[in-house]
């Protein structure tokens, strides 16, 4: 398995790790980190990708999925912060019930 | 071999400039802020040694010259005195966090030093010395990041500080500096934006030239409206001047600082000393021409025409660095809600149109 | 691969563990931060210069920054409650590897076996230098930059929306500069 490859298997383990994150956690800013995580790792397979195809259009999606995360992350921390206000709990547990 | 020597005068001048140049800071605050405030300051330390013989005694006068300059007061008798102190941790927070978190405070202002050069390229043994540690292509942009990763070091100090007056410091200190980072960068892209590239060894060369015949080329000439926004950006970030509410002594007794002593709190200052020569460089730099001489120009590529091309950008560094030491002591602090409109309500929207009329006159010129 | 890649990769694998280790969330925020510093260390090292820069400034710099304020002003303890059972815990942990192996096998046998030419010479093409990047993003991919300005623009007024307090009028304060015009 040569270098590049090499890559593409971390960008999987680190996609499993933060789904496995994803089912273990309950607290709702580690759920979000961990969703991070994930795109990360497809972060890594796209540039590494690029790097096997030889055109820079892997590190553009690269680009525009850095620009979505941001935007995802400011509206998640809202949401959060909203929830936390009529729950005072981010455990997701917590907000499980419908109001009744 | 000769790889050898251009490493070793690479980071010779580099720590010259981030340490010898940051702890000599510290001397230039005490001794100027007695000159600002009509006092003398230091000048006991080390002043009135004396020895019986009299070949000694005249050996001792440069080290009493010091004495009464205030040199070994600060520089000696400071650190050590910081370094004999009892090194305090909270408890009911994390030993490692509190520790790291001047490191990590620290390091990026160090690792922003890579990438500025600090002389022209000259040729020496054969070799083309580029006299700046890493070439990288996205130069300002690495020193953006490192800007905003020197944050964390400001949220993990105040959050392992484990109490109100360290967390509310911090938060303060840490919405500051965010918020001071936008008007930065969009100054940064002005810069770009004229020059053509993000490297900044090519925009000081474009500095060189003289535009019409007889004004230099300078960042100045090119973006006043920048270079002041830059330099109100830059002091709020290194938390320096009227910007410093976080770590002031009167407000929040001492904010982010309150729970360090000893070494961790003189790296701290030791940091903010460095963050001024940075922001001191940055300036010379991107704006003043860094080492060029106005209307004069030296031969390429000769190893005296560099030295004398980084004595021209040390006079250049040392003059912001003072300029930042007298604003700092002769204008008072900033509330924190009109620090925040500063920032948001003025000057990032002044940021923003000067970023919009040099992307016009670019393309139309 | 050489040692750099080899400690970043290693740093990358170890704290993204911690992430979903820690108890405490403020741990798993820091570990997620050094996380994100290998990872731009390792668009480095395959070449994406612009990429590694921005990973840091926009990843490491603001979306962390914005995390651990929510953190830190929401106060939060570790995780109340029941803590997930050891056979939860194994089975999940066992699904997820056997996600890991069907996802990593094929797309690892399939790039196995590239001519080592070809990929010296791609190697060398997708250098990621912030003009080649650029040059892209304005010509192939205009309409797409432009859609993502207006992303960021509804999420950033989506945000203040969301996390403003519903008894709180935002307007401005009569001499509310105090002095600073």
């Amino acid at each position: 398995m040569d270098p590049i490859t090499s890559y593409l298997g971390i960008a999987c383990l680190l996609f499993t790790i933060g789904g496995i994150g994803l089912c273990l956690r309950r607290n709702a800013i580690v759920l979000f980190m961990c969703v991070e995580m994930m795109l990360n790792a497809v972060n890594l397979a796209f540039v590494a990708f690029s790097k096997i195809h030889g055109n820079l259009d892997g590190q553009v999606a690269v680009f525009f999925v850095m620009v979505i995360a941001a935007a995802e992350s400011a509206i998640g921390l809202a949401i959060i912060l909203s929830v936390f206000r009529s729950v005072a709990s981010i455990e997701t547990t917590d907000a499980a019930e419908l109001k009744w | 071999m000769v790889e050898l020597l251009i490493l070793l005068l690479k980071v010779f001048l580099v720590m010259n400039l981030a340490l010898v140049l940051g702890s000599t800071c510290t001397w230039l605050e005490r001794k100027g802020s007695a000159l600002i405030q009509d006092r003398v300051g230091a000048n006991r330390a080390g002043a009135f040694i004396y020895s019986e013989n009299r070949f000694v005694n005249i050996l001792l006068v440069p080290l009493r010259m010091a004495g009464w300059l205030g040199l070994i007061n600060t520089l000696l008798c400071d650190s050590l005195k910081g370094i004999a102190k009892e090194d305090f941790i909270p408890e009911g927070s994390s030993k490692f966090l509190h520790a790291m978190a001047p490191v990590v405070a620290v390091l990026p202002i160090m690792l922003a030093f890579a990438v500025l050069p600090l002389a022209p390229d000259f040729y020496a043994w054969g070799h083309l010395v580029h006299a700046r540690v890493a070439p990288i292509d996205a130069g300002i942009l690495f020193v953006l990041a490192m800007g905003s990763v020197a944050v964390y070091g400001i949220a993990l100090a105040g959050w392992t500080g484990n109490n109100k007056f360290s967390i509310l410091g911090s938060l303060r200190a840490v919405a500051q500096m965010i918020s001071y980072e936008l008007p930065m960068g969009l100054v940064f892209v002005s810069l770009i934006v004229i020059y053509g590239s993000l490297d900044v060894y090519t925009m000081v060369e474009k500095q060189q030239e003289l535009l019409w015949g007889v004004v230099p080329a300078w960042g100045v000439v090119y973006q006043p409206v920048g270079f002041v926004v830059l330099l109100l950006a830059g002091m709020a970030e290194t938390k320096r001047g009227p910007f410093d509410l976080p770590e002031a002594e009167s407000e929040l007794t001492a904010g982010y600082f309150t729970e360090y002593s000893g070494m961790k709190f003189l790296l701290f200052w030791l940091g903010e000393f460095c963050e001024i020569a940075l922001f001191a460089l940055l300036l010379a730099l991107l704006f003043f021409g860094g080492w060029d001489i106005p209307w004069v120009t030296l031969p390429e590529g000769v190893w005296w025409a560099a030295l004398i091309g980084h004595a021209v950008l040390m006079a250049k560094v040392i003059f912001f660095c003072v300029l930042q030491i007298v604003i700092r002591w002769t204008l008072p602090r900033f509330r924190y809600d009109q620090l925040m409109n500063l920032g948001w309500k003025m000057l990032l929207p002044v940021a923003l149109v000067n970023l919009v009329i040099t992307a016009v006159a670019k393309v139309l010129l | 691969m050489s040692f750099m890649e080899f400690v970043l990769a290693a740093i990358g694998i170890a704290s993204a563990v911690g992430v979903v280790g820690f108890r405490n969330p403020l741990s798993s925020a820091f570990s997620l931060i050094l996380h994100l510093l290998a990872i731009a260390g390792l668009y480095a090292l395959l070449g994406a210069h612009f990429l590694a820069v921005s990973q840091v400034v926009v990843y490491a710099g603001a979306i962390m920054v914005l995390v651990l304020f929510v953190l830190m002003l929401l106060n939060l303890k570790s995780e109340s409650g029941r803590r997930i059972g050891i056979v939860r815990s194994a089975l999940t942990v066992g699904i997820g590897l056997v996600i890991f192996l069907s996802i990593s096998a094929p797309m690892l046998a399939q790039f196995a076996d590239l001519p080592q030419a070809t990929l010296e010479q791609n190697m060398k093409a997708s250098e990621g230098g912030v003009k080649a990047i650029g040059e892209l993003l304005y010509s192939q991919y205009m309409v797409q930059f432009e859609l993502s300005s207006l992303v960021l623009l509804v999420g950033v007024v989506g945000a203040v929306m969301l996390a403003k307090r519903k008894n709180v009028q935002l307007m401005p304060r009569e001499g509310g500069m105090g002095g600073v015009k």
